[in-house]
């Protein structure tokens, strides 16, 4: 069955990039974020097709293209709620990136939205791929435009910054690829299912092993795991904010929703369910990496100057949780692993932009040098205030869930345990201090703006062509849909964890008698026992 | 007689194309000699539609041996049909053009251009004729006819001491290596006594394994084989010759020289091995190592480098080694024929798209200008006024998009980005290793083959640093001079020169590959119908033909 919605999907971004290149620059922001809207609008229709197939038993949304001769790959898309709660943040995102980019990108503006628009092609390509060469080839293709968009738009150390991500993701990604190729050529067919299955039932363990090495190398950078982090502070800080917002929001979520849609099935999970014995060595390994990644990230951010640097570490500290959970092969590790993925773009993202909105009036964002904003920047405070609170885990938002459920999923875990659980949970604590810790010095305190030291009851001087005062329309409107979303997400989590449990069985092969037939299976209405 | 034209004819049209262009450039009319490379692309276009259009196979016999002197097979017609297109392309990146538009003083048309393109459809024939060589002696012939026109055209290219030093160098180390190839040919033929490569084959089919002499034989042809692919460790003239060379000749040396060391190794590797294509361990191991090398060194060198043809030339090397990969999964495929064509038909994609994607690159470097040779005052700088250095090209993204562009299309297919005819290229060439490693049951050939795959994912991700380096120069740094915009060469003026034509085609091409499925899937087939090098089911008809 072919549904011309999720071509659709791809389509309008990619129609509207090529389209801004002939625009005036003035119109071409415009236009950039119509066009990201119209994207947003489209996947949520696919959703609502989705949901209703959920509910009615209906066939996901699915286009098969031709397989192409000679090579053996197709154009395959296809979704599910796991893949559908990803490209929903990510076309949710990408509008407020983009209007985020309205003030602060004034140089080759077109070019700079003709590149939004591309990354934003690329990244819903890899969320809806359902052919892993299809899946590599989208996956790989995030690194030119987001190369650029650091490059030519990011901070003084641009030109490093963007070398070294292309640099790291890319000699992470030809492993990848060199695994993809194997799995395709073993199985005769690049089609994802089947090569799950193929790698489950026929591939020999230590050539799984290897298989999955090769899948992790790609992964891992782009999560990032801890040895291989070093790229992400520097292309944060140094990425444009809209840069910034769709790197921590979405690009890491390809790591993490690679590690969950094909290393895992393919390398971890047994053809019988559970996990494939030669890899529990591995899964302690990784684990272990998880548990240094959160609390020494935790510990880097909290000695940071630079905002924007402090938020790029808490990433590498949060990213440790998401795949913590995955790692523990539970229901709730696996369900509260997804949930981080959506909550750590819903929050993090925002973050980044408060701190734009910042630079963008003081041109710093040394911690040192801004002091009490919230006696002259209300609105901005509250923001500010509430997305770190919901990055710390207040509970009633949205990040309290997706911790408390990968903490609970590690402790309950037949392969983790007590040991990373209690280590995981230090890591909340800290994340606690070092965020409160830059809010208490940034927001709170006695006023002082940069070159103001002296008289702090002087306004700051406005810049030429900057914004100065509180919060303009604009940036309300670019931050209360997230924070509704960080609410809504609080207080109802069965949002998302309720239809993601159906397509999280059928990648841990549990054959459960509800589970059976999965597409087919009726979602779990009822709200989560566990929770 | 009669059967000459049919087979011969494109090498045939190139010769007489050559000879008339050599007068031409005596003409003193100016429009006659501007003529020179309109003719040469209009004789290779012919080429290119003619065997695209017949697919006709055939074969020419001489008088004195039964067995023909050519035998013009799918192969053959593959070799013309990736080797004329991309000589089209050359021939637009060689166009001479005012200094004022490309800053390029290559070539004028006051001297040399007549026999500048009249050498280039000499050495494209000698190409045509390795490719379609049913002898040894001619074999020999064409390599050497596809190399010593390079030597002249490398002095003759611009009139710098540099370029003179570079065809010196070149002219010695090809020497020697020819040197080396016909002391190899010189054994084949002692030990069996035969000339005719498809006699060979078939002797060698018929003989259990090889004996030393003629394994001595083979090393040696694959010695003098390895200069001309630039295989380490005969690639040391690389850096020098492609550095001293005009940007269009370098691109001409990238491809052309390659091309018939790659197919001669194809041609004589499939005698030796009688047809099979198994051959003794030692030749595989050998095969091995040379990949490995060749990749490794032509990648590390090339990060060293500061000048980009350098660069260029070296992850030409490397490119080698990406082949050789493949080279070496054809002898590895032992008993399995339908890897050894997958393999083959990878090898043969990779020609045709690194032709393609290289001589984008080499455009774009040909047409933007040195940033010295904006500020007027200057003479004529070392360089001879096109961009040659990562400082050269800062910036100059901005003001050209469209070169800018391409060169970043170019660099990402040579890296091997998807999207792009060279991730198309490494991906055919690694799946028939992987398949060698899951079917064999050789332990030590699975791992071997395992490795081989690593190292050359971990060369590609070593080659991105520099390929990304070049695309960064041009659109993340700012010129160190910013010269007044009337000086600076419109983009106008450089847009409408016929290698602004050149480079449009071969980015169109490099994209082609995945914007437009057939025209890949057309390309792989007609590389897959390739690896029927001979008609195999003919030899002995040939022989038992002679006997009538």
């Amino acid at each position: 069955m072919s549904n011309l919605w999720l071509i659709m999907l791809l389509a309008v971004p990619l129609i509207g990039s090529v389209v801004t290149m002939i625009l005036q620059p003035e119109a071409a922001r415009k236009w950039a974020l119509f066009v990201s809207i119209a994207t947003f609008l489209v996947s949520c229709m696919i959703a609502l097709q989705l949901s209703e197939a959920l509910m009615n038993g209906g066939t996901a949304p699915e286009y098969a293209g031709e397989e192409i001769a000679g090579i053996g790959a197709s154009f395959h898309l296809g979704i599910d709620s796991i893949s559908m709660c990803l490209v929903l943040l990510t076309t949710f995102l990408t509008p407020l990136a983009i209007a985020a980019s309205f003030t602060a990108v004034t140089e080759r503006t077109r070019e700079y939205y003709a590149w939004m628009l591309a990354l934003l092609v690329v990244m819903l390509g890899v969320f809806i791929a359902r052919d892993l060469l299809l899946f590599y080839v989208f996956f790989e293709l995030t690194l030119v435009p987001m190369f650029f968009i650091i490059g030519i738009w990011g901070g003084p150390e641009r030109r490093y910054a963007a070398g070294k991500f292309f640099l790291f993701t890319f000699a992470g990604g030809v492993f990848t690829l060199a695994a993809t190729i194997y799995l395709g050529s073993k199985a005769g067919t690049f089609d994802i299912d089947t090569v799950v299955k193929v790698a489950q039932t026929q591939l020999a363990p230590e050539a799984r092993w290897w298989i999955l090495l090769g899948l992790l190398a790609g992964f891992a950078v782009k999560i990032p795991l801890f040895p291989v982090h070093t790229w992400l502070p520097l292309a944060h800080t140094e990425a444009p904010t809209a840069g910034s917002v769709i790197l921590a929001g979405v690009l890491l979520k390809l790591g993490t929703y690679g590690l969950l849609r094909l290393a895992l099935p393919i390398g971890l999970v047994a053809a019988d369910g559970g996990v494939a014995g030669n890899v529990v060595a591995l899964i302690h390994f990784l684990g272990a990496l998880c548990i240094i990644g959160i609390i020494y990230g935790a510990l880097v951010a909290w000695v940071q100057q630079d905002i924007k640097k402090l938020v790029a570490y808490s990433s590498v500290s949060h990213l440790g949780f998401c795949i913590l959970g995955m790692l523990a092969f539970n229901d709730i590790g696996m369900q509260g692993s997804v949930l981080y993925m959506i909550n750590h773009g819903l929050s993090t993202g925002a973050m980044f932009l408060v701190i734009g909105m910042v630079y963008e009036r003081f041109h710093t964002r040394d911690i040192n040098k801004l002091s009490g904003l919230a006696k002259k920047m209300p609105i901005f405070a509250f923001f500010f205030v509430f997305f770190t609170l919901a990055s710390i885990g207040l509970p009633g938002l949205n990040g309290f869930w997706s911790e408390f459920l990968t903490i609970l999923g590690a402790f309950t875990s037949e392969h983790l345990g007590i040991g990373y659980g209690v280590l995981a949970a230090t890591g909340v604590v800290l994340g606690a201090v070092y965020m409160l810790h830059m809010v208490a010095r940034v927001i709170f305190g006695p006023l002082k703006f940069p070159g103001d030291e002296h008289d702090t009851t002087h306004h700051a001087h406005p810049e030429p062509h900057g914004i100065s005062g509180d919060l303009n329309h604009r940036e309300i409107g670019i931050l209360a849909p997230l924070a509704l979303a960080v609410v809504l997400l609080g207080v109802y989590p069965n949002l998302i964890v309720g239809p993601i449990r159906g397509p999280l069985e059928h990648i841990m092969n549990v054959r459960t008698q509800k589970s059976i037939g999965i597409a087919a299976a009726p979602p779990h209405t009822s709200h989560q026992e566990s929770l | 007689m009669i059967s000459l034209f049919p087979v011969l004819w494109p090498e045939l049209l190139l010769v007489l194309t050559a000879s008339a262009l050599f007068l031409l450039g005596l003409s003193r009319s100016p429009q006659a000699r501007q003529s020179a490379p309109i003719l040469a692309a209009g004789a290779l276009g012919c080429v290119f539609f003619g065997v695209l259009m017949s697919d006709q196979t055939g074969a020419l016999h001489d008088t004195v041996s039964s067995s023909p002197t050519f035998y013009i097979f799918h192969f053959a017609l593959y070799i013309k049909l990736i080797v004329s297109a991309v000589g089209v392309l050359l021939v637009l990146l060689a166009w001479p053009v005012g200094e004022d538009a490309t800053g390029n003083a290559a070539l004028e048309f006051g001297h040399d251009a007549g026999e500048f393109f009249g050498l280039m459809l000499l050495s494209i024939a000698g190409v045509f004729l390795v490719a379609g060589a049913n002898d040894i002696i001619l074999l020999f012939l064409g390599i050497e006819l596809a190399s010593i026109p390079t030597y002249i055209m490398v002095s003759i290219s611009r009139p710098l001491p540099v370029a003179q030093e570079a065809g010196v160098k070149y002219f010695f180390l090809g020497a020697m290596s020819a040197a080396l190839m016909l002391f190899g040919f010189s054994y084949l033929y002692g030990t069996t006594g035969l000339t005719k490569l498809d006699a060979i084959t078939h002797l060698f089919a018929a003989q259990n394994g090889m004996s030393a002499w003629q394994m001595l034989a083979v090393i040696f042809l694959m010695a003098g084989f390895a200069f001309k692919i630039a295989a380490v460790p005969l690639h040391v003239y690389a850096g020098d010759v492609y550095q001293g060379a005009a940007t269009p000749v370098t691109a001409f040396l990238a491809f052309v020289p390659k091309t018939s060391g790659m197919v001669a190794i194809i041609k004589i590797l499939y005698a030796i091995t009688g047809g099979t294509w198994a051959a003794p361990d030692a030749l595989f191991k050998l095969f091995w190592v040379l990949a490995i090398l060749t990749m490794s060194f032509g990648n590390v060198l090339a990060l060293l480098q500061f000048n980009i043809k350098r660069v260029l030339a070296y992850s030409s090397v490397a490119h080698t080694g990406y082949m050789l990969v493949g080279i070496t999964t054809i002898l590895a495929a032992g008993h399995h024929p339908e890897i050894q064509a997958e393999a083959l038909a990878g090898v043969l994609f990779y020609l045709a798209a690194y032709g393609i994607m290289n001589i984008g690159a080499f455009g774009v470097l040909q047409m933007l200008p040195a940033h010295h040779s904006i500020h007027s005052s200057h003479p004529l700088p070392p360089t001879g006024g096109a961009a040659e250095t990562f400082d050269d090209i800062a910036g100059q993204g901005y003001d050209h998009i469209a070169l800018g562009l391409a060169m970043a299309v170019c660099c990402f297919s040579l890296t091997g980005i998807p999207f792009t005819v060279g991730f198309l290229g490494k991906y055919l060439l690694v799946k028939p290793a992987w398949e060698i490693a899951q079917t064999t049951s050789h332990v030590a050939l699975s791992s071997k083959m395992g490795w081989l795959v690593v190292i050359l994912m971990v060369n590609a991700a070593v080659s991105a640093a520099y390929y990304l380096r070049i695309v960064a120069s041009m659109f993340l740094r700012h010129p160190e001079r910013k010269a007044p915009a009337a000086a600076r060469p419109a983009g106008a003026a450089l847009l409408s020169t016929p290698a602004a034509w050149g480079v449009a085609l071969s980015v169109a091409g490099t994209l082609a590959f995945f914007l437009y499925i057939p025209a890949a899937n057309d390309l792989s087939a007609r590389a897959r119908l390739a690896t029927q090098i001979q008609q195999k089911a003919d030899m002995p008809q040939i022989i038992s033909a002679s006997a009538d």
